[in-house]
């Protein structure tokens, strides 16, 4: 058996320990050797520290995941729940930006005019079995409509109040192929009957057969007696082509509704129509055409070289 | 000739497993290495290795303490487990014993350098984690120590000649 700390190896620990020592009261002296060591060691470190961080940072946060397993799947489930939250709160947002948009819409078109309207919300669609083009809105008697009211939305008409009921209406569409308006051209003033087709183009057909309109002639609606069904001067549409039957008395032509009747979401219902008739100041303005830039682009011949011998 | 081996190990320590986020503390490779290392080597050997083993955690980038207090601390227990190991033949004898001492001499090493760090006015942090983190350590190198025993060992016996444990 080795005997126990001879000499030399105390005198080694003592000599070792006050080395160690030095070492402490030299870099709390803040010498500046001592803090090079380490900025030294940062130096030759750092090249392996980042190679090693590339290739093993994963496994790290795999094993840091592992051991926080509980804790991210309750954080996960309520980020989760959290999510759907917001998920259901943006697309409230979104329909109410829609309807807000839309109630704009028809409070300018119904301002211009002088309309007295009263909103409302569709609530259920035409259901797909039936041939006929009706949605069913949240205004009824209760509201003080009553039956053969124009209803419109912010780009033009819609359609007419066809059954009241106290708490909701049923409006046949203008795309209904029942539907019949008089229409007047904007401008020119001619007179035709548009009827529904069931699509969200309709049919023109014009009252005079000395008289002829264009592709892009806006029309609204002529008005009614009473202003039932219809009061006079809301935007119907425009022109999308024209027909030329030679058997036909007067022109025809294809009319593209401005309202989008298959996607409604906020209408009004006219309840008083204007003392005087707003004429074509409801039309839309066609849109400007935006002047495109043209670039001119200067290139100078650079002299080729000439063959050497 | 052992100054690569702990050259390499340290460069592992520092880029390797400082990058593992292991829980309770984590264990240091490094520190099993030297202890297992000082527990098969005599006590002059045991000190001069934990005199260099202690200096290279000094001046580890991520050290705290001031350049010394590593140093000091692993040339004792450094001494100390060589000279308990060279005491007594059942120590020398039984693997077990070798785990257990290293073990215990990593916890007390970690006591030992939050001791001096104190005395030296050191910032420390709560004690609840530094006790959490030092038993994570210990228990850590627990189970660590028998799979990197076996490569110490051999590795001891090349240099020096005289294998233990295989």
């Amino acid at each position: 058996m080795r005997r126990r700390g001879d000499n030399r190896s105390r005198l080694l620990l003592v000599t070792l320990i006050v080395t160690s020592l030095f070492f402490i009261t030299l870099d709390l002296r803040g010498v500046q050797v001592m803090s090079g060591l380490r900025t030294g060691a940062q130096t030759v470190l750092a090249p392996f520290q980042r190679v090693a961080t590339s290739a093993f940072s994963p496994v790290g946060n795999f094993l840091s995941d592992v051991v926080h397993l509980g804790r991210t799947r309750a954080q996960l489930k309520k980020l989760q729940d959290q999510n759907s939250q917001l998920r259901s709160t943006l697309i409230a947002h979104k329909n109410q930006d829609v309807d807000v948009k839309s109630l704009k819409s028809i409070l300018d078109l119904a301002g211009t005019a002088g309309y007295k309207i009263v909103n409302a919300k569709v609530i259920s669609q035409g259901s797909a079995t039936s041939f006929s083009q009706t949605v069913t809105i949240d205004a009824g008697a209760n509201m003080h409509i009553t039956r053969d009211m124009t209803v419109i939305c912010g780009e033009g008409l819609v359609g007419v109040v066809k059954i009241v009921y106290p708490n909701s209406s049923l409006v046949m569409l203008a795309s209904d192929p029942s539907f019949r308006i008089g229409v007047r051209v904007a401008g020119s003033q001619q007179i035709g009957i548009l009827s529904g087709q069931g699509t969200d183009h309709a049919v023109l057909q014009l009252l005079n057969s000395q008289s002829s309109v264009k592709v892009g002639d806006a029309l609204v609606a002529l008005g009614s007696q009473a202003n039932k069904p219809f009061v006079p001067g809301v935007p119907v549409g425009s022109v999308s082509s024209l027909s030329n039957s030679s058997g036909a008395i007067s022109q025809i032509a294809d009319v593209k509704y401005y309202a989008h009747l298959n996607s409604l979401a906020v209408v009004a219902v006219v309840v008083h129509a204007p003392v005087s008739d707003p004429r074509d100041a409801l039309v839309p303005k066609p849109p400007v055409p935006t002047p495109i830039p043209t670039v001119t682009i200067f290139v100078t011949p650079t002299p080729s070289p000439s063959p050497t011998k | 000739m052992s100054a690569p081996i702990f050259l390499v190990i340290f460069l592992f320590q520092e880029s390797v497993m400082n990058q593992l986020h292991i829980p309770f503390g984590g264990f240091s490779v490094f520190l099993i290495f030297t202890l297992s290392w000082c527990a098969l080597s005599t006590p002059e050997t045991g000190a001069l290795t934990g005199f260099a083993a202690g200096f290279l955690l000094d001046v580890a980038p991520h050290s705290q303490g001031p350049i010394g207090q590593w140093t000091l601390v692993l040339i004792v227990i450094g001494y100390g487990i060589a000279y308990l190991r060279y005491g007594d033949d059942s120590f020398r004898s039984s693997p077990l014993s070798l785990v257990v001492i290293v073990s215990i001499g990593i916890t007390v090493s970690l006591l030992l350098y939050i001791r001096l760090g104190a005395l030296l006015g050191m910032d420390l942090g709560s004690t609840f984690q530094l006790f959490k983190t030092i038993i994570g350590n210990g228990l850590w190198s627990l189970a660590v120590t028998p799979f990197l025993l076996p490569v110490v060992s051999r590795l001891h016996a090349n240099i020096f000649e005289t294998r233990e444990f295989a």
